[in-house]
């Protein structure tokens, strides 16, 4: 116990030697503490900058050897006193771009904070035009700043979102800059998955800079922005793809790998259609969770709003709420959602409509998704001989501009039957199907026309040359008979 | 048969007196010579002639000429018109014959010096007949609307307006407007049907008149050769006969043209959507659009455009007044630098239309 003691004694001795060695000398803490008693003085000794020996001169200039003030803060010493604006940013940049002397404070901090920020949306001239809307202090405070990692630092994960907030969610301020951006992120965070954890004191799911960056923040539609939606799942999956980083959470982490694959992922990522979902389509952004068993037709409808209300309005509507199920998910999966196909409709083995309706527990079922399957082949088929015809034709030389325009009335039917398969309505389904083979039957039509004209061309071609070369042939022979007798008249 | 034929023949003869005519064809006789063969291709263009202007009025009775309607037709013409498709493709294929074949002719003329005196004036009506033919082409070209012809008419048109002081009234008024419309459309559509064949007509009726009256030229050594070497055929029937041989032998090569290769219509202009790449005008115009390509921006004070058009027009104005300064082959002289100009003519024709063709 004693030697304790002896060891707390010796680790306080040497922190006030050492207290006492960064600030001999420095005569703007002396006053600023003891006289003036000013509250940066007494947070700059708890900041990390003075623990590197950083002194006050360092950012305000002048001579902190000087004990009268005069000379001390004399300009001429290079006295700067308090930077405004983008000076204040500059004065830190000093040093935090200036890889060298982070080097000699043996910091492993980046040095391209300060050319981040320029570029940002936050580098953006403010309204008075003359600096930055955000410099370093904006977040990091000004005097008593510690290190990230450090529970009291502004910027510290439990601590980020009132940091933020302080400017997105004021309405008058925001309002100056970016009337349409709301105002209610930090309120819609508390309601979701990571708000609610990091409300418990979890530091470890998303706040703003985790999805936002920190530095180099950028607006969504910016390309190069980590939230811009083909950057997005890239971003939400850093987190939600760490096995071991979820490990505690016990929730799967192959949703990436899951939807990179699906046609919502192939759509956005390979095809670039930023049109496409990404994860916020689904779970939200700042509000992000997911969407729960009642209401996940209500999130895909906001896309397929038509199929959402066909099913709404169907019979599976209170079959899928009596057993619980996901409405869309349950056929079409979540993340991993594949190209609905016509392959899904039916009673075969790859059919969904299989899983529940079977020929001798549920015979209406199977026999209405047969007889859907049956029409939904017959129009692919019709359309199939159609588009070969059309082809055909086509690369015969024909013209096939009207039934290739009827094909797409085909095509186009085919697209509307697979959203009226979501009324399980064997009528309404029947109508769509049979426009759509009507318009293919007429596309035939035309197309085994046209391909019948082009051989009565080439067979009229045939004809006509035979009487021309035979009238060509006549007419030489007479002119030749002529000629000798003329010759033999001479 | 063959007395049914002849009383129908005496019936008209009684009438119209055709023994008389058949006569007056008798006496006319075409030298015959190593050259003779360039003498039927006054005849086919004739026989191409006749061709557009039986297509071209079959494709009046449903061709639309407006913005809107003018693709539609010709679409509606391609494939529900019965034979509208061989019209159409004939009327096409023979527009591009005749200017071939009319040059053949022009050029063979030009070689033969069959435009010496007393023949200026066959000369002069023919070459105006060849420039009203380019004007055909250019005012048939757009009346499809598609986009190939719609892009290639702005830049026709664009190239007249560099002419300078009457440059630009010209274009105003080929387009009605200052872009290629509608307007334009309707305006080229009554050159092409009403103003140019009506003026062709009477050109080509004054061509034949002078032919008729002068018969055919022979050519320049016939001069130095005894009259008993000068072989000769008679016009009607053996050349009359030859030539139809030879229009029949054309109306199958265009009937081939027709069925394997139909004139495509290509897309509807889109008078917004940006020109697409290679935009060309037709063969005929090809060697004058590549020249102009050639020309620098700037020739010493003058502009490259304007020094290219100028050019081309003084070549065209001095090539048709060759029977005027071309006295030695009036005075029955040879003249070689005649050959030596055609050929160059020739051969920058057909060297810069390969050039433009494959560029």
């Amino acid at each position: 116990m004693r030697h304790t003691y002896r060891f707390l004694g010796f680790i306080a001795a040497s922190l006030l030697m050492a207290a006492g060695i960064s600030f001999a000398g420095d005569q703007c803490l002396t006053c600023h503490t003891n006289i003036v008693g000013d509250k940066p003085a007494e947070l700059f000794q708890h900041d990390i900058h003075a623990s590197k020996g950083i002194s006050c001169a360092d950012c305000h200039g002048g001579n902190p050897k000087m004990e009268e003030m005069e000379m001390a803060m004399d300009p001429k010493a290079g006295y700067k006193g308090v930077p405004k604006g983008d000076a204040i940013s500059e004065a830190c940049a000093t040093c935090h771009s200036d890889a060298e002397r982070m080097k000699r404070y043996g910091s492993k901090l980046p040095v391209n904070q300060w050319s981040n920020l320029q570029t940002s949306a936050h580098g953006t001239l403010s309204t008075t035009g003359k600096e930055h809307i955000a410099q370093c202090i904006t977040c990091h405070n000004a005097h008593g700043i510690v290190s990230v990692k450090n529970p009291t630092s502004p910027v510290y994960p439990l601590n980020v979102v009132k940091t933020c907030t302080k400017c997105h969610s004021n309405a008058s301020f925001m309002r100056t800059y970016n009337p349409s951006l709301p105002i209610d992120q930090g309120e819609k965070y508390k309601t979701s998955v990571h708000g609610v954890r990091n409300g418990k004191g979890d530091p470890k799911p998303a706040v703003c800079s985790s999805c936002h960056g920190s530095h180099d923040i950028r607006t969504s539609k910016d390309a190069k922005s980590s939230v811009y939606a083909i950057n997005l799942p890239g971003t939400c999956s850093k987190c939600h793809s760490d096995a071991r980083y979820m490990k505690e959470y016990k929730i799967p982490t192959n949703q990436y790998e899951k939807y990179s694959t699906s046609v919502h992922g192939v759509a956005l990522l390979q095809k670039h259609d930023v049109g496409a979902p990404a994860c916020n389509s689904c779970h939200g952004n700042h509000g992000a969770t997911p969407p729960g068993v009642e209401s996940v037709s209500k999130v895909c409808g906001t896309c397929h709003a038509l199929n959402a209300d066909l099913f709404s309005s169907s019979p599976h509507k209170k079959a899928f709420d009596d057993r619980k199920l996901p409405e869309c998910e349950t056929c079409h999966s979540n993340h991993g959602i594949v190209a609905a196909t016509d392959r899904l409709i039916g009673v075969t083995s790859e059919a969904v409509c299989s899983r529940c309706h079977h020929e001798n527990e549920n015979p209406k079922g199977y026999a209405v998704a047969k007889s859907m399957r049956l029409m939904v082949d017959s129009l692919a088929m019709n359309d199939s001989i159609a588009t070969a015809l059309v082809n055909d034709a086509e690369q015969k030389g024909m013209e096939v501009t009207e039934a290739k325009f009827r094909l797409r009335d085909s095509r186009q039917a085919h697209l509307q039957m697979r959203t009226m398969v979501h009324s399980f309505n064997e009528g309404k389904f029947r109508e769509v199907v049979d426009k759509g083979r009507d318009a293919a039957s007429f596309a035939k039509g035309e197309a085994q026309g046209a391909i019948d004209e082009y051989y009565f061309r080439r067979i009229g071609l045939g004809i006509s040359t035979l009487i021309m070369s035979m009238l060509a042939i006549a007419l030489f022979v007479y002119i030749k008979r002529i000629e000798k007798k003329q010759e033999e008249q001479a | 048969m063959k007395p049914t034929l002849q009383k129908l023949y005496a019936w008209v003869d009684e009438r119209l007196e055709l023994g008389d005519l058949i006569k007056f064809m008798a006496k006319k006789y075409v030298p015959v010579h190593r050259h003779s063969i360039w003498y039927y291709f006054g005849g086919v263009s004739l026989f191409l002639f006749i061709i557009q202007v039986i297509t071209g009025i079959l494709l009046l009775m449903y061709y639309k000429g407006s913005e809107e309607l003018a693709f539609e037709s010709i679409q509606f013409i391609m494939s529900k018109v019965a034979f509208g498709w061989l019209i159409r493709s004939l009327h096409s294929w023979t527009a591009n014959l005749f200017i071939l074949t009319t040059m053949i002719h022009m050029f063979s003329v030009f070689f033969e010096r069959a435009y010496r005196k007393p023949r200026e004036m066959t000369w002069l009506s023919g070459m105006l007949m060849l420039f009203l033919l380019l004007g055909f082409g250019f005012t048939g070209y757009l009346l499809p609307w598609n986009e190939l012809a719609f892009f290639a008419t702005k830049v026709g048109t664009e190239i007249t307006g560099v002419v300078p002081i009457v440059g630009k009234p010209i274009l105003q008024f080929m387009r009605g407007g200052d872009d290629v419309t509608g307007a334009t459309l309707s305006r080229l559509f009554g050159f092409h049907v009403a103003v140019l064949p009506g003026i062709f007509t009477v050109l080509l009726g004054a061509h034949l008149l002078f032919v008729n009256r002068q018969g055919m030229s022979e050519p320049l050594h016939y001069a130095d050769t005894p009259e008993k070497e000068r072989k000769t055929m008679p016009f009607f029937p053996n050349f009359l006969l030859r030539d139809m041989l030879f229009w029949l032998l054309v109306l199958n090569v265009l009937a081939i043209l027709a069925v394997f290769f139909p004139w495509e219509l290509g897309t509807k202009a889109d008078p917004f959507a940006s020109a697409p790449e290679g935009i060309k005008p037709e063969w005929y115009f090809l060697f004058m659009f590549q020249t102009l390509k050639y020309i620098p921006a700037k020739v010493w004070i003058i502009d490259g455009e304007v020094l290219g058009v100028l050019t081309f027009g003084l070549a065209g104005f001095l090539w048709m007044m060759v029977p005027f300064w071309d006295r030695k082959s009036s005075r029955g002289e040879h003249n070689r630098y005649i050959n030596y100009i055609g050929l160059f003519v020739v051969m920058y024709i057909l060297l810069f239309t390969i050039i433009g063709w494959l560029a």
